[in-house]
């Protein structure tokens, strides 16, 4: 075996110096395109698995980014920083392994986060809507809950004496956090289920309480409150059996944060920590105030999970990448999409690949979509700059459509958006509006769209996933959203 | 080819476009009257009593044959995904004005005249909670 091992490697390397040999006198021999494709070549040769088990496991979804939004924020994130923007690599994009992932459920062609969280989190593909119940299980049924209860990642990785946490910038009750912990029927019994099912964040309360979850950080603070209870930023609860689940975690000895005074002054010692940063989702990071950063987040959560020498599982989510989506407004999109890829980061900063599996992903994809034909470095949120024949920035010419207006690159099939609007008569007629390219880059600016609905679709394209760390190697070709768990199970049971 | 009936149109719409324009630049955005923490610009202080003009989207009207809306900086999506009930985001305007308000789709842009006011204040008709309104107002598509 080993002799075959070095046979392989010889022969790897005569390969490489016949490569070399062979491409040196090429007329592009000298490009900059030329030589950095090589050395691409030269990295994976060098490129070794890990294949030894997994101490740490860190799963990042950020929510509706499939492979069109993941552009817009890799070409958003490079205009940023002062490049033309194309050529920009994310902090997950330089992982080895990469996948693309197909994302539909049971019984949608169309996927929803609930299912697609509760693939990842328990090895199988689920029914639309409903979180971590089997496939007998009927959404919206209370009665198909109790029998058809999958087992979580986190339950297994807690029987290995390891720690849990989650992290999101919407609800912790929403569905991709809510995949770690919560069983229902039912995605939006965040705060009230039928008489014989549990509540989501009755069920969060639960798994802090009993030790399952150690780090929970995120939005949500109504559910976990009663109505009659107003919270210090003047926003009343949900909940109506009168529990105040906050004060029932911190009795069980968690510590509870619910801004970014708070939560600096948390103990980062594996004390048990809930952080409830909004009544509802936490804000855009463009609006962002008062409350951590993804980033800071997921600080929080390593510093505090990696005190359990037996190791963690963590699942982050930008959840809010979706939710701009859904509005049409390719800036949030973009910014909430940054602000998850710094939180990539800082994880890839603060742990060792060696012990570490990190897995970035997402759950679904949106009806968005891009127009050209745009010349390098056309700003991603606004309108489509002609090619310039001579250079490589774009011209400063406007492309126009048939109907002679500019367009924008980003727009969505459907949304609201959409270039159709209700007329008085209840019909839905219109034309593209004009617009300058300050208007169409506005922060504010909703992208244009084709069908009118109120709120823009998720679409079932796929996404891709990036690995690296130990059996990161596992990760390849197009796989079924469910084999993201069997990746992460192997890696921590690994012999 | 551009017949008679097209030309006149079309040097209406040139008559037009630079009040229009002028009016544009004038007209306020609802993030001129904010700031990030939802405090108010010391715009919004130094007009506060002063008839303004604010740009922004009309959200589904709570009942129909109102002098009441919501001003919203973005198209007021209904997103099934995003929010289990509805809801009103954080920053709005309360629009009451002089007669009864046509309702304008939510997602065509428009502009509201009227008579800026700050602090909270609960309408005696309709309940509503509003930290600030433009009171005696107009409304046109943008």
């Amino acid at each position: 075996m080993l002799r075959n091992t070095a046979a392989f490697a010889l022969a790897l390397t005569a390969l490489g110096a016949s490569a070399n040999a062979q491409t040196a006198d090429l007329p592009q021999a000298d490009s900059a395109w030329f030589t950095d494709g090589k050395s691409v070549i030269d990295a994976r040769l060098a490129q070794q698995p890990i294949a030894k088990r997994a101490k740490n496991v860190i799963l990042f979804v950020a929510d509706g980014m499939g492979v069109g939004t993941n552009f817009a924020i890799r070409v958003f994130d490079g205009q940023q920083k002062g490049m033309l923007g194309e050529e920009n690599v994310l902090p997950y994009e330089t992982f080895p392994n990469v996948a693309l992932v197909k994302t539909y459920n049971i019984n949608a062609q169309t996927p929803d986060s609930a299912p697609t969280a509760g693939a990842m989190n328990t090895g199988v593909k689920q029914r639309f809507n409903l979180i971590n119940l089997g496939e007998n299980a009927i959404t919206k049924d209370c009665s198909t809950e109790a029998d058809n209860a999958l087992t979580t990642f986190g339950e297994i990785v807690h029987e290995m004496d390891k720690s849990v946490g989650i992290i999101s910038t919407a609800r912790l009750t929403h569905a991709t956090p809510a995949a770690v912990y919560a069983k229902t029927a039912y995605r939006n019994w965040e705060h009230s289920a039928p008489e014989g099912c549990m509540d989501i964040a009755s069920q969060l309360a639960a798994a802090m309480n009993s030790g399952l979850i150690d780090v929970a950080l995120g939005g949500g603070r109504r559910h976990f409150l009663p109505k009659e209870t107003t919270d210090p930023e003047g926003k009343t609860g949900r909940r109506k059996d009168g529990k105040d689940l906050v004060a029932e975690i911190t009795a069980g000895g968690a510590q509870y944060v619910w801004n970014d005074e708070t939560a600096k002054a948390a103990k980062l010692d594996g004390t048990p920590l809930l952080g409830l940063f909004e009544s509802s989702h936490m804000k855009y990071e463009y609006d962002r105030t008062g409350e951590p950063s993804l980033a800071e987040m997921t600080e929080m959560a390593i510093t505090s999970l990696s005190t359990n020498a037996n190791g963690y599982y963590l699942e982050i989510e930008g959840g809010r990448v979706d939710h701009a989506n859904h509005a049409g407004n390719a800036f949030r999109t973009v910014t909430d999409g940054v602000a998850f890829a710094e939180a990539v980061a800082k994880a890839i900063e603060m742990t060792d690949e060696q012990e570490t599996l990190i897995i970035v992903t997402a759950d679904h994809e949106h009806s968005i979509a891009f127009n050209g034909y745009c010349g390098r470095g056309t700003p991603i949120t606004g309108l489509c700059y002609g090619v310039d024949d001579q250079g490589v920035k774009h011209s400063d010419e406007l492309v126009t459509a048939d109907d002679g207006k500019p367009y924008p690159v980003i727009g969505y099939l459907n949304g609201p958006g959409s270039v159709l609007v209700k007329q008085e008569d209840g019909s839905y007629k219109g034309e593209r509006p004009d617009l300058t390219q300050e208007q169409a880059t506005d922060p504010e600016y909703v992208q244009q769209a084709l069908l009118p609905k109120s709120s823009e679709s998720h679409s079932a394209e796929d996404v891709v996933a990036w690995a690296k760390g130990p059996y990161a190697h596992l990760l390849g070709g197009t796989i079924e959203q469910n084999v993201i768990f069997h990746i992460m199970m192997h890696a921590v049971t690994a012999e | 080819m551009i017949d008679r009936r097209r030309l006149l149109v079309l040097l209406a719409i040139a008559a037009v476009s630079p009040a229009l324009r002028a009016r544009a630049a004038e007209t306020l955005r609802m993030r001129d009257l904010y700031e990030k923490d939802l405090s108010f610009s010391a715009l919004a202080r130094k007009l506060e009593g002063a008839r303004v003009e604010v740009s922004g989207f009309m959200a589904p009207p709570l009942k129909a044959q109102s002098r009441f809306f919501v001003l919203t900086k973005r198209p007021m999506a209904v997103c099934p995904f995003c929010e289990s009930e509805a809801e009103w985001p954080d920053d709005i305007l309360a629009v009451f004005a002089s007669r009864v308000v046509d309702a304008i789709p939510f997602n065509v842009p428009i502009v509201s005249g009227g008579v800026l006011r700050l602090g909270a204040h609960t309408d005696a008709e309709t309940g509503f909670v509003s930290r600030v309104r433009l009171e005696r107002a107009t409304v046109a598509r943008a």
